[in-house]
């Protein structure tokens, strides 16, 4: 297929099933059946350009065929198109999840179209190949996380979405700033043709150019809640239902260093002097206070909204050490992440609609009833604490061993450490929800069939993403492979730009 | 706002209005204008029917349509009953409503012109697929029309921004004016 169909087609596929629900607006039943066909293309869209990109290399399409520094530009390589598959992937059991996990008020107000837009949006970060345009697709983002945060109105979810947009708007501000910083020197947005100036390294004004960076870092910095700027995250993701804190939760912050990543391997490459110590810094720091406030914790989402926080750190210490090995490991690391913590907010989401409580002090027991949501639980934390054979095991050792290969012992210690602490925070939802008796046994609750049939239907997703994670675990070698190739692929800027600007 | 003098006003002003947001419309693409700003001028006219009327009277002048019906009787054949409603709908509206009809009336809500436009200014760039360029690459076809110059994709584009932005105004000024 063109290129020119195939990079459109992950973001029409979203957008024209988000125009069917608009106009289907009174009749859910039939928007829900749009939304199950645009996911399902969306899937579909993604894992073609995939396998399009691992054949012919970047692609490249320039919107109203204006040539490329002028008008606007969509590329793939494999990280972009990896990160899109990711998001469909979760889409999919987000999706699943919210046929019976999520309550008819909110599907009437518009979850579903909020939910496509939402995910257009993501498609659209991972493949514009412009950074204005970057800026408005995290606009699109963050218009929709806020819409889906205070969707139904409680009053917590309208706290942590007022504290959520407060600071994202912050962030967009300081975006902007930097895009217009970065416009006013060199005169271009467009990701490849500031990346062959930078490689050229003959522009009167490069040695500016980390002025311009130092706008990204903060703004990314907030976006993707690495330390300082974290502390929004846990105020705001466990307010809103399972099937909404699930997809922003798993997915959005990712789609933030997702951007750092693409920034710091194509245009402020100059500028890394200055920006990986720092980086490196705030890795660790992310890390250690992200599982330090995990293990306060009581309740059961925002155990898991404390770890996004230390799990970002991980991706950040990747591209800190900026090795290929590293990069690799921070794209494994993400993509493995993503999967994970959107199983383990499903999960909590399936024992809170059990139990009526995220609450650890009211849950318990949950193992002698559920044994094989307690097995599911199981593997999901263990991967995400690194165990082996499990897939956090091998983003972590991909790290790990890129941080001692480079002299960066405390870094890797530190990421190490953490993996321990994280284990801890696992061990103690185990305990608490799954091993420990309850204490005042719930009186017995007549159980309709239909009731019964709700809860077998919520496990479907949560059995779906352990799939792909035990893939990932068990069968590391392909994927491990991929995340290399997409690693040199951004190492190499030479082949993006030259699809760009053929 | 319900004075006798804007109300009348407005209702001198309204068409005016819309048919200087329509010129804006079609001239936007070479000069100043567009779908977006004629969509918001367009809006103007809806805004301020609404200050002087109330929502409900701008819902009934403009976004509704009520239809006559009646059963079918026992023995009329299928072509006889249309032409029959057709009939009661196009001609007779001004006369009583005869006994044993029903008067239904369809609304055109605020978010289906949303969706509408989205969906006009989306598809108007899938044209150029089919002429194997990328998205959104404009499209201008040899007609030269007396005052709309000439037609193309995007036009089109910019008719789906104009429903776009009517219908959000629109939808914010019922929701505000409902408070």
């Amino acid at each position: 297929m063109h290129p020119n169909l195939l990079l459109l087609l992950p973001l029409l596929i979203p957008l024209y099933g988000a125009i069917a629900c608009l106009l289907c607006w009174r009749w859910i039943k039939l928007q829900t059946a749009v939304t199950a066909a645009s996911q399902l293309a969306w899937t579909a869209a993604a894992g073609m350009l995939l396998y399009h990109v691992l054949g012919q290399g970047v692609l490249a399409t320039q919107i109203g065929n204006w040539p490329a520094p002028f008008g606007i530009t969509l590329v793939a390589d494999i990280f972009g198109a990896l990160m899109v598959l990711t998001g469909t992937v979760t889409g999919l059991a987000v999706f699943l999840f919210s046929l019976p996990g999520l309550d008819r008020a909110r599907k009437r107000y518009g979850y579903y179209p909020l939910l496509l837009f939402l995910q257009m949006g993501v498609s659209g970060v991972c493949l514009t190949g412009d950074i204005f345009n970057l800026y408005v697709w995290f606009e699109v983002l963050l218009i929709c996380c806020f819409a889906l945060l205070s969707l139904g109105s409680t009053r917590g979810q309208l706290e942590g979405a007022i504290k959520y947009v407060t600071i994202n708007f912050l962030a967009s501000g300081l975006l902007l700033t930097g895009v217009g910083v970065l416009y006013s020197l060199f005169g271009a947005l467009n990701l490849a043709a500031l990346a062959q100036m930078v490689q050229e390294a003959n522009h009167p004004n490069l040695s500016l150019l980390p002025i311009a960076g130092v706008f990204f870092i903060v703004g990314f910095g907030i976006k993707a809640a690495v330390f300082p700027m974290f502390f929004w995250l846990p105020a705001s993701y466990h307010t809103p239902p399972i099937a909404v804190s699930a997809f922003i939760g798993g997915l959005i912050t990712k789609v933030g260093i997702y951007t750092l990543v693409r920034l710091f391997t194509t245009v402020f490459v100059v500028s890394l002097s200055f920006a990986l110590p720092l980086f490196l810094v705030l890795a660790g720091l992310t890390m250690v206070i992200g599982v330090i406030g995990a293990a306060a914790q009581i309740d059961f989402r925002k155990i898991l909204s404390f770890h996004i926080i230390s799990q970002i750190g991980y991706m950040l210490m990747g591209l800190a050490l900026y090795t290929p090995l590293a990069l690799a490991g921070t794209i494994f690391f993400t993509l493995h992440n993503v999967l994970v913590k959107t199983n383990l907010f499903l999960i909590s989401g399936v024992v809170a609609q059990a139990e009526g409580t995220f609450a650890l002090k009211k849950l318990g027991g949950l193992y002698l009833r559920r044994p094989f949501l307690a097995l599911l639980f199981f593997l999901s934390a263990l991967s995400l604490a690194g165990i082996p054979p499990l897939s956090g095991f091998w983003g972590k050792l991909m790290l790990a061993k890129a941080g001692f290969a480079s002299g960066n012992y405390l870094i890797a210690g530190t990421s190490l450490a953490v993996s321990l602490v994280t284990l801890f925070s696992m061990t103690k939802i185990w305990n608490e929800v799954f091993w420990k008796k309850k204490k005042k046994p719930a009186p017995p609750v007549k159980k309709t069939s239909t009731d019964v049939l709700r809860q077998r239907l919520l496990y479907l997703p949560v059995i779906f993403l352990m799939l792909f994670i035990l893939l990932m675990g068990l069968y590391a070698a392909p994927v491990l492979m991929l995340a290399e190739t997409a690693a040199a692929q951004l190492l190499h800027s030479e082949t993006y730009i030259k699809a760009v600007l053929k | 706002m319900r004075t006798v003098i804007f109300a009348t006003a407005i209702r001198i002003l309204t068409p005016l209005f819309l048919l200087f947001s329509l010129y804006i419309l079609f001239r936007g693409h070479n000069n100043p204008g567009g779908g977006f700003i004629g969509g918001l001028i367009g809006s103007i006219a809806f805004i301020f029917h609404t200050l002087a009327r109330g929502p409900k009277d701008t819902v009934d002048t403009f976004l509704s349509l009520t239809l006559r019906i009646a059963d079918r009787m026992p023995g009329q054949s299928r072509p006889a009953y249309l032409s029959q409603m057709l009939k009661a709908n196009l001609v007779g509206r001004k006369k009583e409503l005869p006994d044993q009809w029903r008067q239904h009336s369809l609304r055109l809500r605020p978010l289906f012109l949303i969706a509408l436009g989205l969906l006009i200014a989306v598809s108007s760039g899938t044209f150029s697929f089919f002429r194997g360029e990328p998205y959104m690459t404009a499209w201008w076809p040899d007609t030269h029309l007396p005052v709309l110059a000439s037609l193309g994709t995007p036009l089109l584009f910019d008719t789906g921004i104009y429903l776009l932005v009517l219908g959000m105004v629109l939808k914010m000024v019922f929701t505000m004016s409902r408070d």
